[in-house]
């Protein structure tokens, strides 16, 4: 066998896996087209005889999500400023030094990565409600969001900047920079791309995020699109199509971020998490 | 004051006040509430003492209530198969398609991206779609299913107590096997290629080669991996929150979904914060292995 055949052979069973692993997306997209009835089918089908546009604007307005998605991009923009804010620093120190004491703050910082949300939330919920935080839920919610995510968001950027030559901070600090100057003008751009797709995964994360909200935000209007999917869905529900309609608008806008970014986030997640 | 400033701004005062912030914040806000965790597993916490530190202390009765309570001991077992189950399933299917991928042909590296869709989306869309998936008289599962000739009648995934489990597990393993894929694959790629030539040469087959030279060099790559899928795992909330709220009757429940319900529905944070402490130590003793085998690189 020639090597494009064998080539165009490995890209069909490729598609063909790929088609596999992703059909329950494709069935997400489907359903959300079928009336109600046709969901309902058997054999059922697996392209929509007559597509229902009309649920996408019928569930957007009757489950109000338009509100839900901005409490969603609220919460999720800020716990990225905040872990941005506060993680680049320390992943830049961290990279910078070899010494037993950064060995010891990476140690402590992985340990604190691991912790299960649904453990933590307990001791976060009743310490917020102690300290009044719950007068403020979204705030509540990005704070807690910032501890968990930010160790995994540091483990990322650190790794950008151990890429970044020492030699070039070097030679700025030589040419009469001083170290905040260094830090800003010629570490930070080098390291921007780095910073930038370790951000994007970190909001894609707190843009899904649920046992905190769930938890802390009790007011339905403060509420971020993942409560709001998961109200939607009562134990016996039957309204799927809607369902997979409300999954579609809140999850369509991630998987375009993917595809368009998909080299740069694989190589940026691989090259923090192991190597 | 005037030398402090000057070292924050051009010395070691800039370094210990990047790294000061965060630690301070991370110390605050997931070291203080580890502590008083397990402060909490400790005392007597009802909703009138919510609002106070200083409830009464009942040394271990949390923990002997929790392990005299019939629940415990099948949730924690629905917790151990949950966890073998999803890391099994994960990996081997992980592991088939990075080797796969591995042959390099045209479009193999996006494609392979391509899965990992699975794992950014939110985990309650993921858990709505396999919800609707695997639902019984509906579900596209069972029809599949039905018409290969597996099984003759419908499962109840959600409702049958003997699969509820295995419902979210095999949400789960979809969730979690692209990212074991696309570490393996990182880890297939180091492997220097001359090892297999030699190999080759000296006459060893495929089967042997991959027991021989693949298997050994991926040893750290593995470890590392296993335990990041423990570490997964044992955070995977949502997934139960969409497909079967811990039940029927507690048969799909595991203790990180218990913690949460013992708190948040039955407000009974001193025994939710008791299985979190129990859990966290688990979860701890697996961070440590996974720091271990990614040591080497993490320090560079």
């Amino acid at each position: 066998m020639s090597d494009t055949n064998r080539n165009r052979l490995m890209l069909v069973i490729a598609l063909i896996m790929a088609a596999i692993y992703l059909f329950p997306l494709y069935w997400m997209y489907i359903t959300a087209l079928k009336s109600g009835s046709e969901m309902f089918a058997t054999p059922p089908s697996f392209w929509p005889s007559e597509p229902q546009w009309a649920t996408y604007a019928f569930v957007w307005e009757s489950r109000g999500m338009g509100r839900y998605l901005w409490n969603s991009l609220v919460i999720a923009f800020g716990s990225v400023t905040l872990i941005t804010v506060l993680g680049v620093g320390c992943a830049y120190v961290l990279a910078r030094y070899r010494n037993v004491w950064v060995d010891i703050g990476l140690f402590l910082i992985l340990m604190l990565q691991v912790l299960p949300a649904s453990l933590m939330i307990t001791p976060i919920f009743v310490g917020f409600s102690q300290l009044g935080m719950l007068n403020y839920p979204r705030l509540a919610v990005i704070i807690a969001i910032a501890a968990k995510s930010m160790p995994f968001f540091v483990v990322l950027v650190r790794a950008t900047f151990m890429a970044v030559p020492q030699e070039l901070e070097e030679a700025a600090l030589v040419d009469g920079n001083s170290r905040v100057g260094a830090f800003f003008n010629i570490v930070l751009p080098l390291a921007r791309n780095g910073i930038l797709v370790s951000a994007i995964l970190i909001f894609m994360q707190a843009f899904g995020e649920f046992v905190y909200s769930k938890s802390i935000i009790q007011a339905v209007e403060l509420q971020p699109a993942s409560v709001g999917l998961n109200s939607f869905m009562g134990p016996n529900t039957n309204e799927w199509n809607n369902i997979m309609a409300y999954a579609t608008i809140y999850v369509t806008p991630i998987l375009a971020i993917f595809v368009l970014l998909q080299r740069r986030i694989v190589s940026g997640l691989t090259s923090g998490a192991i190597k | 004051m005037k030398r402090l400033l000057s070292s924050i701004r051009d010395g070691n005062g800039f370094d210990i006040v990047l790294v000061a912030f965060p630690l301070g914040f991370l110390f605050l806000m997931a070291g203080l509430p580890l502590l008083y965790n397990i402060l909490m597993s400790f005392q007597e916490v009802d909703m009138f003492s919510l609002g106070t530190f200083l409830r009464p202390f009942v040394g271990f009765k949390n923990y002997q209530d929790l392990f005299a309570q019939p629940e415990t001991w099948p949730i924690l077992g629905n917790t151990a198969i949950f966890v073998i189950g999803s890391i099994a399933g994960q990996f081997l299917i992980g592991f088939g398609l990075a080797l796969f991928f591995w042959v390099n042909f045209p479009g193999a590296s996006w494609l392979r991206g391509l899965f990992l869709v699975s794992w950014v989306m939110p985990g309650l869309v993921v858990g709505a779609i396999w919800n609707w998936i695997l639902s019984g008289d509906f579900g596209v599962l069972n029809f599949m299913l039905r018409e290969t000739g597996i099984i003759s009648g419908n499962i109840f995934w959600r409702s049958d107590p003997n699969y509820s489990l295995y419902a979210v597990i095999i949400a789960n393993v979809w969730l979690g096997t692209a990212f074991n894929m696309i570490l393996l694959s990182v880890g297939l790629a180091s492997i220097p290629g001359d090892l297999y030539e030699a190999a080759e040469l000296d006459g060893a087959n495929a089967w042997q080669r991959f027991w021989t030279i693949t298997l050994p060099m991926m040893r750290s790559t593995i470890g590392a991996i296993i335990s990041l899928g423990l570490i997964f795992t044992l955070q995977q909330f949502d997934l139960f929150a969409a497909i079967t709220s811990g039940g029927p009757n507690n048969s799909s429940n595991v203790t990180q979904y218990w913690a949460w319900d013992l708190s948040f529905r039955q407000y009974d944070f001193a025994k939710g914060a008791t299985i979190s402490v129990i859990m966290i130590v688990f979860v701890m003793f697996a961070s440590v292995v996974y720091v271990r085998s990614t040591r080497h690189e993490v320090r560079g």
